[in-house]
């Protein structure tokens, strides 16, 4: 193996203590690795593309509605959790709701989780409350995936 | 003195690669890195995504995004342009693909905690990225002008349009009309093969430039 030591000098330290990062050069032994791990992930594509070929089926027909119907399956946990919520809050119809979270909110949550994180470790025993909700996150994406199909 | 030497000296001289090379290509990939596998997932997407511009042209060359000649064009694709099944297939597979890698690649970047000062705005690019990624699947799946195609964006279209307030405005510029028709096929072809990549490639350089910037988390 084609190990580097490498020092690196932390500037805002007035003693200029050397740190220590052992790893692959990027050329050519980093990027030879990368190379095979590609050829692997393009053979993968490949093997699929030959084994189970892209459908087409019959012409759009707008007169036509076939039965059950299913968005992409990335998109099958908002048409699951549209079809579970079914509660009016108030004045709010249960459909803007149903629409509103798995999209809206639910993005906008993703967008902000830097922000709302403000807990400074990277430590996974450390940020128990990050860990237990994005196990729920994905328990919940594949709950509601698994409800779009069930109850077509 | 060789040709090659001749030639990285011609390009030297101008381009000054000498000083430029050096800090890409001698700069260490952390161990950690190197040698845990879940590292490959944001690469993998990359990866697809090359693939998809590729194949992608290819089916551009065949392809007619009219409601008369889409289904046509498509089936001409599948049955008749030499290797045209194996290269829509193949753009099938990698844009599913893609769109797995890039969910799982961000949640090894959550679980890690990789997100957290100074990456605040890599990972809002990164979602920004996974929000194109699922709208550039979306934009594709109409073009062949199927059933599936069809009826699955009546359906995406119509959720679109129930967002208070903009969803109204999402869904006329999406639909182009009331109901989906021409107009809306060339839309989404528009988006699929211009105004989506060219908006993946930007983001794509300000993501990687970011991970260089700040470097890899955990790497100390």
């Amino acid at each position: 193996m084609a190990l580097k030591d490498v020092e690196r000098h932390k500037i805002d330290e007035p003693e200029h203590e050397p740190v220590r990062v052992r790893g692959l050069p990027f050329f050519p032994h980093f990027l030879l690795r990368e190379v095979v791990v590609m050829c692997l992930i393009a053979g993968s594509i490949l093997l699929l593309a030959s084994l189970f070929p892209a459908s087409l089926l019959k012409p759009a027909d707008p007169f036509d509605t076939p039965s059950p119907i299913y968005p992409e399956w990335y998109f099958l946990y908002v048409f699951g959790f549209l079809k579970f919520w079914i509660w009016n809050i108030g004045p709010i119809e249960a459909k803007t709701i149903g629409v509103t979270l798995p999209m809206v909110v639910w993005y906008g949550l993703l967008f902000l989780v830097p922000f709302i994180d403000r807990n400074p470790s990277s430590d996974i025993k450390k940020r128990k409350v990050a860990v237990a909700l994005g196990i729920i996150a994905v328990i919940g994406v594949l709950y509601f995936t698994y409800f779009s199909i069930v109850h077509h | 003195m060789t040709l090659s030497d001749k030639l990285y000296k011609w390009f030297d001289e101008r381009l000054k690669l000498s000083e430029l090379l050096p800090p890409i290509v001698k700069h260490p990939a952390p161990e950690n890195v190197t040698s845990n596998p879940l590292y490959c997932l944001g690469g993998t997407a990359f990866l697809c995504f090359l693939i998809l511009v590729l194949t992608g042209i290819f089916l551009a060359m065949y392809y007619k995004p009219t409601p008369v000649e889409a289904y046509k064009s498509v089936e001409r694709i599948m049955t008749e342009v030499p290797m045209g099944s194996l290269i829509r297939s193949i753009h099938h597979w990698a844009a599913n693909i893609m769109i797995a890698a890039v969910m799982l690649h961000m949640l090894r970047i959550y679980f890690m905690g990789a997100y957290k000062k100074p990456r605040e705005l890599n990972w809002v690019v990164g979602i920004s990225l996974l929000l194109i990624t699922t709208t550039f699947g979306f934009s594709g799946y109409l073009l062949p002008w199927d059933q599936l195609a069809f009826w699955a964006t009546k359906i995406g279209t119509g959720i679109a349009g129930s967002i208070p307030v903009m969803g109204i405005y999402i869904s006329l510029i999406l639909v182009g009309g009331n109901d989906i028709g021409p107009e809306t096929l060339t839309r989404f072809y528009a988006l699929h093969v211009l105004i989506l990549p060219a908006t993946v490639a930007i983001l794509l350089v300000l993501h990687f430039l970011m991970v260089r910037l700040q470097g890899i988390s955990g790497r100390l």
